[in-house]
């Protein structure tokens, strides 16, 4: 390992102050950029390339935001704030594109949301004298009856079984029609709370916050497991091949705002999508196939020849052939064992595809590997993460330093990891880029990082007596990795927005 | 058999005893323990002035727990040759699709019909078996022939 180098690099950066641990240490609670580091002199965080805008938002504030869009829309066009919000949902919460519609035709555009405002009946609970309920054949006198402004009646509790069936079981809420075949009218919120039971109530207003966010381009659920939050970013579908917007949860979760898969910084969405499906599917194995095999001349079969002569009989069909010029066996006469036989075109061209095969597996594995590595220690990472508390904890008694003083573990345990996971991504991003000048300088960022992160992680392994002596060294290492990976991602997000990359495939 | 499955299905039977367009039949299955409600066969008549006039197509109506909330399955035996008809004999129509067209309020009479305009009426938005899809997209007159030789193996008596 080069840890000299290194060491050289940070104590000749630094200078030897020590304010930098202390803004470290708040840094990488709060804000784990720690853009910080390289411009001390402002006081502003300056946005890097690589970050985007975002915020979180909680559930109410969701709320809050539809409640205000729709009392907006209510006052312009006039409309109940329950039919303004039923043709803020069908224009998919569009309301520039509603209120020219709205000014276009208002009837059509009613009927086309299912608002219908002809209807002369009020939607009510109503028992009527002789009635029968055409769903369940139910014409006890007293039977609770409900119709929508269609006036399209049937029994209460068909209505709700309906409803229930529609929100509970189909996850539908705002495309709810009346229960008449081919009637188009929805079932309006209103009615919806009139009718439905408070199970049912809880699953339609989650249902209704979910359409929102879903309808949204700019809002998305942080995809993390019981997480609550909603993040808002105004990077579109459209800016992905540029962009690699990565947020950050209110609880803690990186993840892509593209295609909300984990923080796949620097690689942007498209060849992730690629790369994965890559790795998933066997196209290598084809390309295993023809780099490492050859056909029998004769029956076809595929034959890989894992030692001995160039002698081959074949298993399936007998036939003798030789394995460097695939020509019969009994057509070398004396010269056995040493093919020497003229060069035919066709047998030139075999073997060119053959080596162009057996390259391209060769750097596709060579890729792949690094890729895997660094996954893979990333789940050891993770595991270490987990030590690292207990560590924390044992360090605390055996050098008497407080809570606050062995926090650079843990710092460093979140740096290294999401380090890795970084590494991870530079691999499916490298293999897909065109060679030129700039591969080679991001190459050298990539090892940079590379060598830095496994200089750290080695640190990780000291036995806790030992770690509370290396305490500055590893303050410092964390300090320089975090740096190395915000150059990296830096150069990387810049050469993409500027499109300076050149890549071997489109996405 | 819920209550609500059970008094729908016997209020439909009572219904198309009562009346029931010309030519279609429709009846709950015999078995060991009486009638099954559950299990209807059916015939669909084609349709007059079409290909398929003069035909009788047999179908089996299978009304699950969850009936009328949730649509009858309906399947052709033996399957029939259509477009959106899967290879196992189910149609594909959107009113028996409990997330889209179905309503707990359509009768066994309108699913019928309904079928029986889709006969002559394909949708070829969504094709269920590749063979009677593919000749009705390819070679009109070929499709033609099929339909009029399937209406004579199944005409009606």
């Amino acid at each position: 390992m080069s840890e000299m180098s290194e060491d050289d690099f940070v104590s000749g950066g630094s200078d030897g102050e020590f304010d930098i641990d202390e803004s470290m240490e708040s840094d990488f609670e709060e804000e784990e950029y720690g853009t910080q580091y390289l411009d001390d002199k402002d006081d502003r965080p300056q946005k890097k390339a690589y970050e985007v805008d975002f915020s979180v938002l909680t559930e109410n504030q969701i709320k809050t935001a539809q409640h205000n869009v729709v009392e907006e829309v209510s006052s312009i066009l006039g409309f109940t704030q329950e039919n303004s919000a039923v043709l803020l949902r069908h224009f998919k919460w569009n309301k520039e594109v509603l209120i020219e519609k709205y000014m276009d035709g208002s009837q059509k555009l009613l009927q086309e949301a299912g608002v219908d405002l002809t209807g002369s009946n009020k939607p009510e609970f109503k028992v009527i004298p002789g009635f029968s309920c055409d769903i369940c054949c139910e014409d006890e006198p007293g039977l609770e009856t409900f119709a929508l402004r269609c006036n399209h009646r049937y029994c209460a509790d068909c209505y709700r079984h309906y409803l229930s069936q529609k929100i509970k079981e189909e996850a539908e809420a705002i495309r709810i029609q009346c229960p008449s075949d081919g009637c188009k009218i929805l079932i309006d919120p209103m009615s919806i709370q009139m009718l439905a039971g408070p199970d049912v109530m809880v699953r339609y207003n989650e249902l209704l916050n979910r359409t929102y966010v879903e309808d949204k381009e700019n809002l998305r659920w942080c995809p993390a497991p019981n997480c609550e939050y909603v993040v808002d970013c105004p990077v579109t579908q459209k800016q992905l091949q540029e962009i690699v917007p990565t947020v950050l949860c209110t609880c803690g979760h990186h993840f892509c705002f593209g295609c909300g898969s984990n923080d796949h910084q620097p690689c942007p969405c498209g060849l992730v999508k690629k790369w994965l499906k890559k790795c998933e599917d066997d196209s290598e194995t084809a390309n295993w196939i023809s780099a490492n095999t050859k056909e029998c001349p004769k029956c076809q079969s595929t034959i890989e020849k894992n030692g001995g002569c160039n002698h081959m009989t074949c298993r399936k069909c007998k036939h003798e052939f030789c394995w460097v010029c695939m020509g019969p066996w009994n057509e070398h006469g004396t010269s056995w064992y040493n093919c020497n036989r003229y060069e035919e075109k066709s047998g030139i061209d075999a073997r060119d595809v053959q080596a162009k095969s057996r390259a391209s597996l060769e750097r596709y594995l060579h890729y792949y590997n690094r890729y895997a590595n660094h996954e893979q220690s990333g789940k050891l990472d993770k595991d270490l993460y987990i030590k690292t508390e207990k560590k924390m904890t044992m360090l605390q008694s055996a050098s008497g330093m407080s809570w606050i003083e062995v926090q650079y573990l843990d710092a460093a345990s979140k740096v290294l990891q999401q380090c890795r996971q970084t590494l991870k991504w530079t691999y499916a991003f490298a293999f897909y880029l065109q060679r030129n000048h700039l591969t080679t300088i991001f190459e050298d960022n990539q090892k940079d990082l590379e060598m830095a992160v496994e200089g750290l992680s080695e640190l990780f392994e000291k036995p806790t007596d030992q770690l509370a002596n290396i305490k500055v060294e590893m303050m410092d290492k964390t300090a320089y990795v975090s740096n190395r990976r915000v150059i990296l991602l830096d150069t990387t997000a810049k050469g993409l927005q500027d499109g300076t990359w050149e890549f071997t495939v489109e996405f | 058999m819920s209550a609500l499955c059970l008094n729908r299905l016997q209020e439909e039977r009572k219904q198309w005893r009562k009346d029931h367009p010309f030519g279609f039949y429709a009846k709950p299955a015999r078995g060991a323990e009486g009638l099954d409600l559950r299990q209807w066969s059916c015939g669909i008549p084609g349709k007059e002035k079409t290909l398929w006039e003069g035909g009788l197509f047999k179908l089996e109506m299978a009304f699950p727990e969850e009936y009328p909330t949730k649509p009858p399955k309906c399947k052709f035996v033996p399957p029939l040759f259509h477009p959106n008809v899967y290879p196992s004999g189910t149609v594909c129509l959107s009113i028996l699709n409990e997330d889209e067209g179905w309503k707990p309020a359509i009768t066994i009479k309108q699913i019928l019909l309904g079928i029986q305009d889709l006969l002559d009426d394909p949708n070829p938005e969504s094709p269920a078996q590749a063979e009677a899809y593919n000749l009705f997209k390819k070679d009109r007159a070929a499709y033609d022939k099929r339909i009029r030789a399937l209406v004579k193996e199944n005409h009606a008596t």
